[in-house]
């Protein structure tokens, strides 16, 4: 294992066991796709849920990189991790619940930016 | 015996059956798109997810065999939510463009985005995964339209065992279905079967398009475009145009032909009697000479191919004769044309509409051709024919049932009634009977060696002996990819020596070839059941077998073209050779 996604376990552990860990969130979207990143070579390419849904996820996290991101994007981001709990096989459903947990305690801070008034 | 609850419903269902039969017996319908019974049941798709109370996930249902007290949803708003969202991701990773898809409406994958009425915000439809066209001679892939269902890859490796198709996935994230990476088809070791064509929910695998060809020769005024129908296509073309599996549409097809423009138009049947005298001749040949036996058919070009590709030892086995539609091109090229129609061969277009997509392939064999000219020079599906019928705007279900006439069909029509051509073996030994004792063949007593006789679909080895002019021959009826390999298996183990065998590449015969219309409500073995009924609707099961050697049309092209069989002219014209090919196969 790479030292990379040992950091990023370190992370998760933090995340997991301190549901206040607040992130800003540039920091949170630069940890989240760094985390996806390091899943890649898990991703046996077969089931749909995770090797297209994780793409994607990451391609709606780059939204918020550039600032276009809209209500809607938060809303297929959720629809996207909460499909990952139909995967075939662990990998998926890690990255899905593991993503979950992440929406439940940062959601404000992916809301912040999207929110209409 | 185990008791689940369905959507409510309580059902006693047997241990071990998935959720999807289970389903199924109380008539609700799981959608599936990877899913093909006992040959691909791996869940990948995830489109048949159901949710089981206890459980965190969604699982597929597919392949979980139900437990006892499981309780189960089948369309819960979860369930159709993760349904929208891997149908949106899949359809995100499609190019759309149906209206020239060479799937023309069976496409199961826009079936089910239109069930479900999916709509896409962030990602539209339409950017393809993978944009590489990959050319063979017979089938075609179209990477772009690929779903990674692997349906092809499984029907490839577990029913026709040729493994040509593979799930390629090298960096991980970019997965991908092809033959070996940087050939075309003709460079691996396909055998253009097409049951990946079949099989496919999308566009990607499909026939090599000869359509154009053929449009483009009707509409040349140099050109006497002739077309010659195999047996089974009047039991099949039907189903393209809304008529029941199983309806015989013969008159109504020789009239769209006719439509279409072709100028002649007959069917395969006298090619076919004069491969069945030429197959007679030579097994009684190599018999009394004790030249090599088993005496292999050559009509399939798929089980030629797979004997070329992979069992090169064989290749002195395999009857030298042409495949009936490709003597019967040669015939009606250097013989019917000439004399009857007062063209030069090279002005005529043979056009041939088979239910195979090997076919196809066949055509583009160097050898197949007398003078420089091709026999063939074109090959439609049935799918084609049905898609040319309807671009030119032919109303099919009116069409008349009455048989046209045609000066081709008077010519190379059967004088005598019989059964069609399903029964090559049979048809063979029974000329070869003919040849030795001067009487007719006792019906045949098969042994199924190999298969299932219900399942079809998988292959079947069916052997039997019978006994002409006091030897015993060993015969052997080989369907299918598997079945081939088996029975080259035992062909080199020695055990039993056989005398003549028929070898076809698709399971289930012609009538489950790779260019049928594609069914997918029914089980495979029971389209075929009804096919074959089809057939004798034409050609009533009581009537005799074919007997090539009373039927006039035969003796005429004997005395006036091909002298005798294996005369100079028959061996011109009418026989081939076979080459061992190189394949690569990573």
């Amino acid at each position: 294992m790479t030292t990379e996604s040992f950091e990023v376990n370190k992370l998760f552990e933090k995340w997991i066991q301190d549901g206040n860990t607040k992130l800003d969130e540039k920091d949170l979207v630069i940890q989240l796709k760094s985390y996806l990143e390091s899943q890649h070579p898990e991703i046996c390419g077969k089931c749909t849920p995770c090797r297209d849904g994780v793409v994607k996820i990451e391609k709606l996290l780059d939204k918020y990189v550039d600032g276009t991101a809209t209500l809607k994007t938060l809303t297929e981001l959720e629809e996207l991790t909460y499909n990952l709990r139909s995967s075939r096989c662990s990998v998926g459903l890690d990255i899905g619940k593991n993503m979950e947990v992440i929406l439940e305690n940062n959601y404000n801070v992916l809301y912040q930016p999207v929110k209409k008034y | 015996m185990a008791s689940i609850t369905i959507n409510g419903t309580k059902v006693k269902v047997k241990n071990g059956t998935t959720i999807l039969n289970a389903a199924a017996s109380i008539g609700i319908k799981i959608p599936t798109l990877c899913f093909i019974e006992e040959i691909n049941e791996i869940g990948f798709c995830r489109i048949c997810v159901v949710e089981v109370e206890g459980e965190q996930d969604l699982v597929s249902s597919c392949n979980t065999p139900i437990k006892s007290g499981m309780v189960i949803e089948t369309d819960s708003k979860k369930v159709i939510k993760s349904r929208e969202n891997t149908l949106q991701l899949l359809a995100a990773n499609h190019r759309f463009d149906c209206w020239r898809c060479p799937k023309d409406g069976s496409c199961e994958f826009y079936d089910i985005l239109k069930e479900y009425d999916i709509l896409f915000e962030e990602f539209g439809p339409g950017i393809a995964r993978k944009d590489d066209l990959i050319y063979g001679t017979g089938i075609s892939q179209d990477l772009s339209k690929c779903i990674l269902c692997k349906r092809c890859v499984a029907v490839c490796n577990n029913v026709v065992t040729a493994k040509v198709l593979k799930f390629r996935d090298d960096d991980g994230m970019n997965p991908f279905v092809s033959p070996t990476v940087g050939l075309e088809f003709d460079q691996t070791g396909c055998i253009f079967c097409g049951q990946c064509v079949k099989v496919c929910p999308t566009g990607t695998l499909f026939e090599t398009d000869h359509i154009q060809m053929v449009e483009d020769m009707l509409k040349d005024e140099n050109k006497t475009v002739v077309v010659q129908i195999a047996p089974s296509i009047q039991a099949s073309i039907g189903e393209e145009f809304g008529f029941d599996v199983g309806t015989s549409t013969v008159g109504k097809l020789y009239n769209s032909l006719r439509l279409l423009g072709f100028n002649e138009f007959t069917d395969t049947s006298l090619g076919e009697d004069l491969v069945i005298l030429e197959e007679s001749v030579e097994l009684k040949n190599r018999i009394e000479e004790g030249k090599t036996l088993p005496l292999f058919t050559s009509s399939c070009p798929s089980a030629v191919r797979y004997a070329e590709l992979y069992q090169p030892e064989y290749l002195e086995n395999i009857s030298t004769s042409k495949s009936p539609h490709i003597l019967q091109g040669a015939v009606i090229k250097n013989y019917y044309a000439p004399k009857y129609l007062n063209k030069k061969p090279s002005e005529v277009f043979v056009v041939s509409v088979m239910p195979c997509t090997a076919k196809k392939y066949e055509i583009s064999r160097p050898e197949l051709e007398v003078d420089g000219v091709r026999d063939v020079d074109a090959v439609l599906t049935v799918r084609e024919l049905a898609k040319m019928i309807k671009r030119k705007g032919i109303n099919f279900k009116k069409l008349s049932d009455d048989l046209p006439g045609s000066n081709l069909i008077e010519f190379s029509k059967a004088t005598n009634e019989s059964k069609s051509c399903l029964n090559e073996t049979e048809s063979i030994l029974g000329a070869y009977s003919n040849l030795i004792d001067k009487k007719d063949l006792e019906t045949i007593k098969y042994k199924v060696t190999y298969g299932d006789t219900v399942k079809l679909s998988e292959g079947i080895i069916k052997e039997a002996t019978v006994i002409i002019g006091s030897k015993k021959l060993n015969i052997a009826i080989v369907h299918g990819g598997a079945a081939m390999k088996e029975m080259y298996h035992r062909l080199n183990n020695g055990k039993k020596i056989y005398h003549f065998i028929e070898f076809m590449g698709c399971p289930g015969g012609c009538l489950n070839g790779g260019g049928m219309p594609i069914e997918v409500d029914l089980p495979m073995h029971e389209v075929i059941k009804r096919r074959t009924i089809a057939m004798y609707v034409q050609n009533n099961e009581e009537l005799p077998l074919r007997k090539p050697h009373e039927n006039e049309a035969v003796l005429k092209t004997y005395e006036e073209f091909l002298k005798s069989p294996f005369s100079e002219e028959m061996l011109k014209y009418c026989h081939t050779h076979f080459t061992r090919k190189e394949y690569r196969n990573e």
